[in-house]
């Protein structure tokens, strides 16, 4: 056993409990800290992504999320854009909007939403790859995704 | 060599401490203005300080843990079922609960986000950054300190979820199943790798949404297709199965023996950890009562030769409590192999402790006062 290990053993195991009291005690400031430097975010598949727009129609708004073409390692060719509407109490029950202007410069399309039932359609002009991901209702609104390729 | 049992007045002493760090942790910021809340919080700090003093004073360590350790994961259990339901009214996950976001992140998870997260800064689950203690930061903060600290000792000592298995593990008095071989340690780390590759491949938590069973509180899906019902299904089995009737049978924990990918992830952190579990080849007389008694067969004959416990290894100490001869003991790496064990075992124990009041302090004071305010009040919420 050399000298040195032996105290490098003794260092680390009388520091342990320092270091388990920093992580919780300061458990604040440092997870602030990690979060910062490592740069997290929630994955856009479970935000949406990044806000691009926010159109006021008076009694409620459209929210039109940045395309996401979410990839490891690089991006992948099929993505999909985000539209949330809100709140639910200012809808009107058909509402057709629409959607252009993407980043990415991928085609716009109009989308038709029946906010009673919670069924959506693609207007005629959608361009091919392009197609209904999900509806759903969310708190306060609900929400469209449309699948586009890049 | 037989334990260190120190004196009343001197394990009270030793005691002393580790009640002054906890009570920083427990009573920090304004009191409870809920009774039950505020009842719980203190009999939680109590409880928690009496098996460390427990542990200090009979020279036991892992009798004690497990009673901690034990009453920490059902208390997490009836807080985290109990808090889902009052929330959403139902015990089922539906998919614009799972998309609304702000889930508490489970450690389970760490490692199938960390590629994504050290390649594109993403965490692939629908929790938060920053805000609460379950929020995705704290969690890897907390994770990150342990490792390094106590290596799988996560496992024995902070995991909210092995106290289930741990439980059912010590219901019979002798294992049904006697001879399992230690191969079953290598299945976990055959999920740990699909888990971690669909994930990158999908960008998913896969193994969340597929194989965990603890998914059965509180986050089933609704049984509204043949595809969710059949899903609900493996979770209720995996859950039946790897929670309750094979630790029941085996005496073992078999979820984290077994089953678990953030287990065969964490035996890496062994590594790091400055603590291990060493056995005396001059003491030991090959009695295998530990090798029998270990709860993730980190344990073998190969193990005893060696001189010390396998990656597996989740520093709970029954090993060392099992030991007739004390030829099982905590050790600090790069020390001599009869370097002053007492003192290795409180320098762990210190910290492992400290892991465990900690985990608990949130979970257990939530899930005892619901239990509380349900025994007086007929209400849990």
């Amino acid at each position: 056993m050399s000298r040195g290990r032996e105290v490098l053993g003794y260092v680390g195991a009388a520091l342990a409990l320092p270091v388990v009291l920093a992580v919780f005690l300061g458990r604040e400031p440092l997870s602030r800290a990690l979060a910062g430097t490592a740069g997290l975010r929630i994955s856009p598949l479970f935000t949406g992504g990044d806000v691009a727009t926010i159109r006021d129609h008076g009694s409620y708004r459209t929210i039109v999320h940045r395309p996401v073409f979410l990839g490891l390692l690089r991006q992948s060719r099929r993505g999909f854009v985000q539209v949330d509407w809100e709140p639910t109490t200012g809808l009107p029950w058909i509402i057709s909007e629409e959607v252009s202007g993407l980043d990415g410069g991928q085609a716009g399309f109009r989308i038709r939403l029946d906010t009673r039932s919670g069924q959506a359609v693609l207007g005629p002009g959608a361009e091919a790859g392009q197609g209904l991901e999900s509806v759903r209702p969310r708190d306060g609104g609900w929400t469209v995704r449309v699948w586009l390729r890049r | 060599m037989h334990p260190w049992r120190p004196g009343l007045g001197r394990s009270v002493l030793l005691a002393l401490p580790m009640a002054l760090l906890t009570a920083l942790l427990f009573f920090r910021g304004p009191a409870a203005a809920d009774p039950f809340q505020g009842a719980a919080r203190a009999l939680v700090f109590a409880f928690f300080n009496a098996m460390f003093f427990l542990m200090l004073h009979t020279g036991k360590t892992d009798r004690w843990r497990a009673a901690g350790f034990i009453v920490y994961a059902v208390l997490f259990a009836v807080s985290f079922i109990s808090r889902h339901i009052e929330s959403r009214g139902t015990v089922v996950l539906t998919e614009a609960v799972w998309f609304k976001g702000g889930f508490p992140f489970c450690h389970i998870l760490i490692p199938m986000t960390l590629l994504p997260a050290a390649l594109k800064g993403l965490i692939i689950f629908p929790s938060t950054i920053l805000g609460s203690p379950a929020a995705v930061a704290s969690i890897l903060l907390v994770w990150i300190g342990v490792s390094l600290t106590l290596g799988r000792g996560w496992c024995g000592w902070g995991c909210f979820f092995g106290g289930l298995d741990d439980g059912f593990s010590r219901i019979l008095d002798r294992p049904v199943i006697k001879d399992l071989g230690a191969r079953w340690t290598d299945l976990p780390l055959a999920i740990l790798l699909m888990a971690v590759l669909s994930s990158a491949a999908m960008l998913l938590p896969t193994y969340c949404m597929w194989a965990c069973p603890f998914r059965v509180m509180a986050e089933l899906d609704p049984p509204t297709t043949l595809g969710n019902v059949a899903q609900d299904a493996v979770f209720v089995m995996i859950f039946l199965a790897f929670i309750v009737v094979l630790p029941l049978l085996l005496k073992r924990r078999a979820q984290c023996a077994m089953l678990c990918p953030f287990g065969a992830f964490q035996s890496g952190a062994n590594w790091i950890s400055p603590f291990e579990v060493r056995i005396d080849a001059g003491t030991c007389t090959k009695c295998r009562l530990c090798i029998q008694g270990c709860p993730t067969l980190a344990l073998t004959d190969e193990a005893l030769a060696r001189g010390h416990s396998s990656a597996t290894c989740l520093k709970c100490g029954k090993c060392v409590d099992l030991c007739p001869q004390g030829a099982a003991r905590f050790h600090i790496k790069g020390t001599a192999p009869d370097a002053s064990p007492e003192l290795a075992r409180l320098l762990f124990l210190y910290p492992a402790a400290f892991l465990l009041a900690a985990m608990a302090n949130g979970f257990a004071q939530d899930g005892l006062a619901r239990l509380l305010r349900l025994a007086a009040t007929g209400r849990m919420w």
